[in-house]
Formats: structure tokens, sequence, C-alpha cells
């Protein structure tokens, strides 16, 4: 009776996935067989005019900083009150990691791979709007350094090395830096964090100082989203 | 051989999917999880989408680990059998 019991629990579950799987391929398939041209005339315009309106040759850079750049100002929100919520619920007491301590081969490997983590977090920020990556995918890199430092050392080396209350305001500086970049295009008379609209120069698209305001978004969304990641993951760290 | 190649390693994903679903040992699970990732980058790259490549790679091979790690070490770890 037991055993009968046990096969039909785990057969529930392998049903439930595959009656999941089953209703996904039917949407999906769906979405892949709409009328192209009655539904898809967004994406055809962000395609084809996006290089002209926008300056920037990464069209998904150019959805995320210049159409949907209200969507990513939410979504950056998030992470802050996540960050902040976080580290004022982070306790007194510091709880250490268990575990056995590392050799020497991991402390020498993070000090040789910290530099190139330094160096491939900036290329992906300030190459965002030329090639693949951007401000989030950056900004995470940058927030792996610390993270290497915590996992490798201790709590204390990282916070030594940076310290909180530096992370929290280089996080205000990017989410207040953000706002106050979108607040140009109503001075000049436009929309919010409108950047061609407004008469921002749009430069030469493929060179690096072009695409108007959208290089200066995605810094301070790297500054906003790297700092983030580590002030959450040192509090949930020394969470008992 | 692309579609090949392609093919392969779409059996390959549903492997470590499933691998990382139904084994016992979490840790096992965990360690999984980046294989995975680093399959799936190489999927979009064939499939020409460099963007979401480059985010799962950084995001799913790089933080969640970190992050289920450290759940890992605060959590009573017990080895099922």
């Amino acid at each position: 009776m037991n055993r009968i019991n046990v096969i039909s629990k785990k057969l529930y579950k392998i049903g439930l996935v595959v009656s999941l799987a089953i209703f996904l391929l039917f949407i999906f398939y769906d979405i892949h067989n709409l009328e192209s041209n009655s539904k898809r005339y967004l994406s055809d315009h962000y395609i084809s005019e996006g290089v002209q309106e926008t300056g920037a040759i990464n069209i998904v850079t150019s959805v995320l900083y210049d159409y949907r750049a209200f969507d990513t100002l939410g979504e950056a929100t998030v992470l802050l009150t996540a960050a902040a919520i976080l580290s004022f619920l982070v306790p007194i007491t510091k709880d250490k990691m268990r575990g056995t301590p590392f050799t020497i081969i991991v402390s020498q490997t993070t000090q040789v791979f910290i530099p190139f983590l330094a160096i491939l977090g900036m290329y992906l920020i300030f190459f965002g709007h030329l090639a693949p990556g951007g401000g989030f995918v950056g900004g995470v890199v940058i927030a792996l350094i610390p993270i290497l430092l915590t996992i490798t050392y201790r709590v204390e080396f990282s916070e030594y090395k940076f310290k909180p209350d530096k992370k929290k305001v280089s996080e205000d500086i990017g989410a207040i830096g953000f706002v106050l970049i979108g607040l140009l295009g109503i001075l000049t008379g436009s929309n919010f964090l409108a950047n061609g609209q407004a008469n921002v120069s749009l430069g030469d698209a493929g060179e690096l100082i072009s695409a108007g305001l959208i290089p200066y978004l995605n810094i301070m969304i790297g500054i906003k989203v790297g700092a983030g990641l580590a002030i959450i993951f040192n509090s949930l760290i020394k969470e008992k | 051989m692309i579609d090949l190649i392609f093919n392969m390693l779409m059996i390959f994903l549903l492997i470590t999917a499933f691998f990382m679903v139904f084994t016992k040992d979490i840790l096992t699970s965990v360690i999984t999880l980046p294989i995975f990732g680093a399959i799936l980058v190489v999927i979009f790259v064939i499939l020409q989408a460099p963007g979401p490549a480059i985010a799962e790679a950084v995001i799913a091979s790089g933080l969640t680990t970190f992050f289920f790690v450290i759940t890992i070490n605060k959590t009573e770890y017990e080895q099922n059998e």
C-alpha cells in the first residue's frame, strides 16, 4: 500500500511536468505562427528605423534604454528596494561561513582573476550600445569581484576593501543619476527619458561616443546593479 | 554538421535538466546548473543571439551558483544515503 502511494506520488509529479510542457509547446507554436504583417509592425519598426532614431547599433540596447527605458527604470527600482531592505534587516552579529578553509591555489587564482573581471565588466558597460552586453550584464560582472573576495577570503576582508557605506552611496548615485538623465528630456521640452526626440545630438552610429544619452544610462545602470548585488550578497552571508 | 551539433546539444540539455531535477544529492544538483547554462550558451550562439548568451553565461553560470552555494552553506546539508 505504501509502495503504491509512493509510485503514484512520483507519477503525479512527472505528469504535472509533462502536461505543463505540452501546454507551453502549444502556446509557443501559436506564437510562432502569428500573422507577420498585421501583428509584428512594432518589431519591424524597431529593426528598420532603430539605428536612425536612436543611434545605437545594438538593437537590444536601443529598445532597453530608449524605446522602453521606463521599464528599465522599474527593474532598477526593484533591485534598489531589495538591496535597501536586505541591508536594513542585516543583523549586527556576524556569522561565519562554515566548511573547510581553501588551499593556496584558490586564493592565488582569485588574485590573478580579478583584473580580468574588472576589464570585462567595464568593456560590457562602455560598449553596450555597440556590442552585445549592456548595463545589467556588466554590472553583474563588476559585482562578481566583491563576491569572489567574500567567498575566498572572509566578509571582513571584502568589507575592508569595499566599504559598505561607499557601496550604498554608489548605488544611490546610480539610481538618482538615471532619473536626472531622464529629466534632461523634460527640460528640453520633450518626454521623460527622451533621447532622439529631444534633439540630443546622436553622433555617427558606430562610434564610442554616440547614441546620445544611451552610454550614460548604461554607466548609471552598471554602477547601480554592481553595487546593489554586492550589498545583497554581503547582507545574505552575514545572516545567521 | 551544425545541425548534428545542435541536436546533440539539445539532447545533452535534456539529460542535464532531468539529472538536475531527479538526483538525490542537492550539491550535485547545484553543480549541474552551470553545466546546463554552458550548454545553453552554445545553443544561443548557434541561434545567433549573443545578448542572451552573455546574460546566461554571467547570471546563470556565475551569480546563481554563488547564491546556491551560500544557501547550502547556511542551511543544514545532509547527504541522503
